[in-house]
């Protein structure tokens, strides 16, 4: 048993940057104009740049993955749960109606991503408004709001839809529901993006101890010394903040918030305090590593995957093969009761 | 008197007090056991100790200090506490689990002291959990899984430990040892425990302290003689109850069934 000194915190976080170095500087190599490494500069810079963006986005979609997990005791638990993708698909479609209309006025002044985050926070916050009691969250209420507000808005999604089909324009309605990485991004958003989430990644390193008895009973948690109420609070909202900020950039991606917590528990353990900085490494490189294999593939197949098709097409069937373990193990019924 | 509660009074509902005036005092070294039917209020006393729920009015003090005004890691440094069925993640080894106890005292980001290294190892070694370290907890036989959630009781270093019926998943041989060892840890560490159970005669044979609680309110407390007296049992669970007395150990009861 190793000691978690602030040594072991310096290696872990060491360890996961080289992991993702790795990883990242492996997409380097592919391009849709073929494979070895950039020739000059300037083609470094194009394969950089969205191996950089998928980096941060799979790193905030794992790191949610992990404080959400844990909070809401459930293995299933994925960042869109809680209506965040949902939230930032319907708004980001909406905002194509004409500024007249619907929103008037913010469509012209608010880009698209913008409008895309108010999306998903509102989604996020009538969850939190709905499930909470006198301050109080319990899991399962939110994880059962969480899912009737996702289907509400994608109702919605449909029914705008319906009634207005020029809305979708190029690509159809169904490319706000599939995330990509973008290549035209702003780069202040960027860089404002990876801010927010760099911090919300410390705070929640620093909740992590907290954050490894969240999956205990309540009493149990409250008599080791943690305040539940407030952990629940502070790791639900850093978490859907995280995912907000991504999906507003890249549209939802899925399963990467769900796979790579567990793909980093069979590498660590439970041990939050090295889950999450593996969890967001292994989030990063993966991420990255899907796109360029989406972006590889144009010539394959003759046209620009969007990544989250790659995502899901890889991670539906861990997902299946989780519920299959699940089946076979009451443990977590038992940690959740 | 590590803890001292004084006329506790608590409710969910305004007109059904679920307890009335309950006072207990706990000393280090000692062993309490609340027994009482389902419904008698032990529960409730345990998570009002325990700064879970707040008393309707009545005090409850740890080390002399008023609940309410501890900071809840403090409490964790003073109070363990153990719920009936403990809850662990799929997959969370033993390690992990007893480190886990050493939450109350982890700076931010988790870092740990070489001394919290050596109350987990020392917790391990005491309950001979050494060589399951890194074992899922669900591989466990259900003696040893009570033994790790002892450990990551006792890895909080609490002065006081309380119980909400141990003995509900173990057999006879594991229910003694369980008793067994506590009374140990309250001789040898000076720890104080106060336990809810159902099991009369293992509390009489463990405890230096029954407190038999009926109907939100303490109807007997005192020594195994004193409270394990049949009218008063059968008064207070609603069945004919029985008592064999036996010479230099405390008596036995069971219910009377022709």
């Amino acid at each position: 048993m190793t000691r978690f000194s602030a040594r072991q915190l310096v290696l872990t976080l060491a360890a996961a940057l080289a992991l993702w170095g790795v990883l990242a500087a492996a997409c380097l190599f592919a391009g849709s104009s073929g494979f070895g490494w950039p020739r000059d500069r300037y083609l470094l810079r194009v394969r950089a740049e969205p191996v950089l963006l998928a980096s941060l986005i799979g790193a905030a979609l794992a790191v949610a993955g992990v404080a959400y997990q844990a909070i809401l005791k459930n293995p299933l638990a994925d960042p869109y749960l809680l209506g965040v993708s949902s939230g930032a698909s319907l708004a980001a479609y909406l905002w194509r109606l004409p500024a007249a209309g619907l929103f008037a006025g913010l469509g012209a002044i608010w880009s698209q991503q913008a409008f895309a985050l108010a999306g998903a926070l509102a989604a996020v916050g009538v969850v939190f408004t709905l499930a909470s009691r006198r301050g109080r969250i319990e899991p399962v209420t939110l994880l059962l709001v969480g899912v009737i507000v996702n289907a509400v808005n994608g109702s919605i999604f449909l029914f705008v839809n319906a009634i207005r089909p020029e809305l979708a324009q190029d690509g159809g309605a169904i490319a706000f529901l599939v995330g990509r990485i973008p290549t035209n991004v702003d780069g202040r958003q960027v860089s404002v993006a990876a801010c927010v989430c760099g911090v919300l990644f410390i705070l929640l390193l620093a909740i992590a101890p907290q954050l490894n008895v969240a999956g205990l009973s309540e009493a149990e948690a409250r008599s080791l010394g943690v305040r539940i109420g407030r952990l629940r609070w502070t790791a639900l909202v850093s978490a859907s903040l995280m995912t907000a900020v991504a999906v507003a950039v890249t549209g939802p991606i899925g399963f990467v918030g769900l796979v790579c917590p567990h793909l980093a528990r069979r590498i660590v353990g439970h041990d939050a305090r090295r889950l999450l900085p593996l969890s967001a490494a292994i989030g990063a490189g993966l991420l990255a590593l899907a796109d360029t294999l989406s972006r590889t593939m144009i010539r394959a197949v003759d046209t620009w995957l969007p990544v989250g098709v790659l995502t899901g097409l890889l991670g539906g069937p861990f997902f299946l093969y989780l519920l299959y373990r699940q089946r076979n193990s009451q443990a977590w019924g038992e940690a959740a009761t | 008197m590590i803890l001292r509660a004084q006329n506790l009074r608590f409710a969910y509902r305004a007109d059904r007090p679920v307890l009335a005036d309950v006072s207990l005092a706990l000393a280090s070294g000692r062993i309490a056991v609340l027994l009482g039917p389902n419904g008698a209020g032990k529960s409730t006393l345990l998570k009002l100790l325990l700064g879970h729920l707040t008393a309707a009015s009545g005090t409850v003090e740890w080390d002399d200090r008023p609940i309410a005004r501890m900071k809840p890691a403090e409490l964790a440094r003073i109070v363990a506490y153990l719920p009936q069925s403990p809850g662990f993640e799929a997959g969370q080894t033993v390690a992990e689990l007893l480190r886990a106890g050493r939450t109350p005292y982890l700076a931010a980001f988790g870092i740990e002291s070489a001394r919290d290294a050596q109350v987990v190892r020392d917790t391990a070694e005491l309950l001979q959990l050494g060589d399951l370290m890194d074992t899922p907890v669900e591989e466990l036989s259900g003696g040893q899984r009570q033994r790790v959630f002892l450990g990551r009781a006792l890895a909080q270093e609490p002065r006081a430990f309380l119980l909400d019926e141990p003995n509900t998943f173990l057999d006879l041989r594991h229910q003694a040892r369980l008793w067994d060892l506590l009374r140990r840890l309250a001789r040898e560490r000076n720890l104080a425990i106060l336990a809810a159970s159902h099991d009369l005669n293992l509390s009489a044979a463990f405890a230096d302290e029954l407190v038999l609680l009926h109907e939100g309110r303490i109807a007997a407390t005192g020594s195994a003689d004193e409270v394990l007296r049949p009218e008063l049992l059968s008064r207070v669970y609603g069945i004919a109850m029985e008592r064999v007395d036996r010479p230099g150990k405390p008596p036995v009861v069971f219910p009377d069934i022709d």
